[in-house]
């Protein structure tokens, strides 16, 4: 995903000199061919990222585009107020990519790893969030982010999962696409970033017929279009590497009380710090999002329907 | 056009008595040097607040709106209308700057927010090539925020010439003296110290007002400005001066007419 995400700033900074590429320090080697193809549009504005931000609306105002990268636990979270009251009371075009989203630093601790993105930016008003699952998705969403011109969240998280789907898939902002299709599905799984490519796993491993949904939007996300999974789904399993409070899972299950209540699984993150240091797979496993866990609970979930 | 200040300073009366609105001493400090940015420096074509060859004023400082409301109704931008009707259900102006407001370029009231957009005007100018200046006015109190200080280096290391702070220096925030919360020391060595040109003067001279901002910019330093002006916060009404209470109090019928008699007599 680096690579796809450091060749779609290029080739957007060089088909757009109102593109600007702004950093807090971070990206160390991603951003190598943007500063080569484009070096009067990169700026590091230091490791002042509340200033970023402010400046990146100060920017946008005079007509520029700015694309402004940190890793999730900074953007959005360390900056939030600035991009409610700077960036998205005006909607301003302004990119934000949060990168190393939930438990990518899992060595690093807490104050990088990021599991309140999603829930802190889908309350601001105005502000999209988008969340990829692969690099075909990525593209997409960056893509779709310039054209769209307004205030977007974008959320990338663990690098080197893996494709899940097969060629770039054709979606306008909003979609939900399917990515596992099984004949006469009872169930469905919703699942976004990181997790599509489990959830993905976790069907073929399971007796059942289950459809497979990635969400590269929360927000907008299509309604409609969750109403009728929910209503061709007897159970629904959501996934996400993001706290069970406020991301995809509870927006699945804001729609289900709102159109059509149906018994919801949230795989995602407990209330809670990470505890103890490790690989990343060794911090999924403390936070019970390891394929073996996620197998279990969702098999006795699927078996009590 | 000519600016009275003791006009403004009326119309600010106006609105908090009729808006029962706080802030009015957070106003008063900076009339002088609205004032004199209104009349000789910022450039409007065709007295348009949206003029894409404006220059750029930001009050970062967003509890002295007043006083920019004020200025923007000589500027005929407001009408006697929105006076009147300061905090009335379903009014537009805001008791903190809102950049939905024509005539206001960023959101402020939260603090240390205004600096950092101004920095990011003067920047994308610079990037342009385009000549507009851009003025961003901060409380002293307001300073305690850090981000001002990730703007202030930030515009210093990329030499942005073009950008002027100017600090309301009344020696109080919200709950009390500055001296008394985070003693700021001597502002104007801070800012010198972190690569700007900066004077200080008195806040409430219009003529050294006025000369300050006009030699900063013919000196044509690659450094950007601080002009830091010492002022009175509540200023040109004698029992609001130099008393914090005005920060917060607001105007009965008594104090109104109190107030207005005061500031007919003054000479401010």
């Amino acid at each position: 995903m680096r690579k796809t995400l450091s060749n779609a700033l290029v080739d957007l900074g060089k088909s757009d000199p109102n593109i600007l590429l702004l950093t807090g320090d971070h990206g160390y080697a991603l951003f190598d061919d943007f500063r080569r193809e484009c070096p009067k549009q990169y700026i590091n504005a230091g490791i002042a990222e509340q200033n970023m931000v402010g400046m990146a609306a100060g920017l946008a105002r005079l007509g520029f585009r700015p694309i402004v990268y940190g890793l999730s636990a900074f953007i959005p979270i360390r900056v939030l107020e600035q991009i409610k009251i700077d960036i998205a009371h005006d909607r301003l075009p302004v990119i934000f990519i949060g990168d190393g989203a939930g438990f990518v630093y899992s060595h690093l601790g807490t104050s990088h790893q990021s599991i309140e993105d999603i829930a802190c930016s889908r309350v601001i008003p105005n502000l999209s969030v988008y969340s990829p699952a692969d690099r075909f998705e990525l593209t997409q969403c960056l893509s779709s982010a310039y054209q769209d011109g307004s205030s977007i969240y974008l959320r990338i998280g663990k690098d080197g999962l893996g494709d899940v789907h097969h060629f770039p898939p054709k979606i306008k902002i909003g979609d939900l696409v399917k990515v596992n299709s099984a004949s006469q599905s009872k169930y469905s799984f919703i699942a976004t970033g990181s997790m599509v490519k489990t959830a993905i796993d976790i069907s073929n491993n399971l007796p059942e017929a289950i459809d497979v949904w990635s969400a590269p939007f929360i927000k907008p996300i299509d309604n409609l279009m969750v109403e009728k999974i929910l209503r061709d789904s007897e159970a629904v399993v959501t996934f996400e590497e993001h706290s069970k409070y406020g991301g995809l899972g509870s927006l699945v299950a804001e729609i289900s009380a709102e159109s059509l209540p149906r018994k919801i699984l949230k795989v995602a993150a407990n209330d809670r710090f990470s505890q103890r240091c490790g690989t990343y797979q060794y911090l999924l496993k403390e936070h019970k999002l390891d394929f073996s866990t996620i197998h279990k609970n969702v098999h006795n979930f699927l078996k009590g329907e | 056009m000519k600016f009275n200040p003791k006009k403004i300073r009326k119309t600010i009366l106006d609105m908090a008595y009729a808006g029962s609105s706080v802030h009015i001493g957070c106003a008063f400090s900076i009339v002088e040097l609205l004032s004199v940015l209104y009349e000789k420096h910022l450039s409007y074509p065709n007295n348009n607040p949206l003029s894409e060859k404006r220059d750029y004023f930001i009050l970062s400082k967003g509890h002295g709106v007043m006083a920019q409301y004020a200025c923007m109704k000589e500027l005929s931008w407001l009408s006697n209308e929105d006076i009147v009707n300061y905090f009335s259900d379903g009014s537009d102006l805001k008791g903190l700057a809102d950049s939905h407001t024509i005539g206001i370029e960023a959101t402020s009231g939260s603090l240390g927010h205004g600096f950092s957009v101004g920095v990011g005007i003067a920047m994308g100018a610079k990037m342009r090539k385009i000549q507009q200046k851009t003025y961003v006015l901060v409380g002293d109190g307001e300073i305690n925020e850090g981000p001002i200080w990730e703007g202030v280096l930030f515009a210093a290391h990329h030499e942005l010439s073009n950008l002027m702070i100017i600090v309301d220096e009344n020696g109080f925030q919200a709950m009390g003296r500055t001296q008394d919360i985070i003693g700021l020391d001597s502002i104007q060595s801070k800012f010198e110290s972190f690569g700007f040109d900066a004077m200080t003067v008195d806040g409430h001279d219009r003529v050294a007002i006025d000369k300050a901002i006009t030699k900063f910019w013919k000196d044509n330093s690659v450094r950007p400005k601080a002009l830091i002006a010492k002022t009175l916060k509540g200023k040109g009404v004698d029992f609001m001066e130099d008393d914090n209470r005005w920060h917060y109090t607001r105007l009965d019928k008594e104090s109104y007419r109190m107030a207005i008699q005061s500031l007919n007599k003054g000479d401010s």
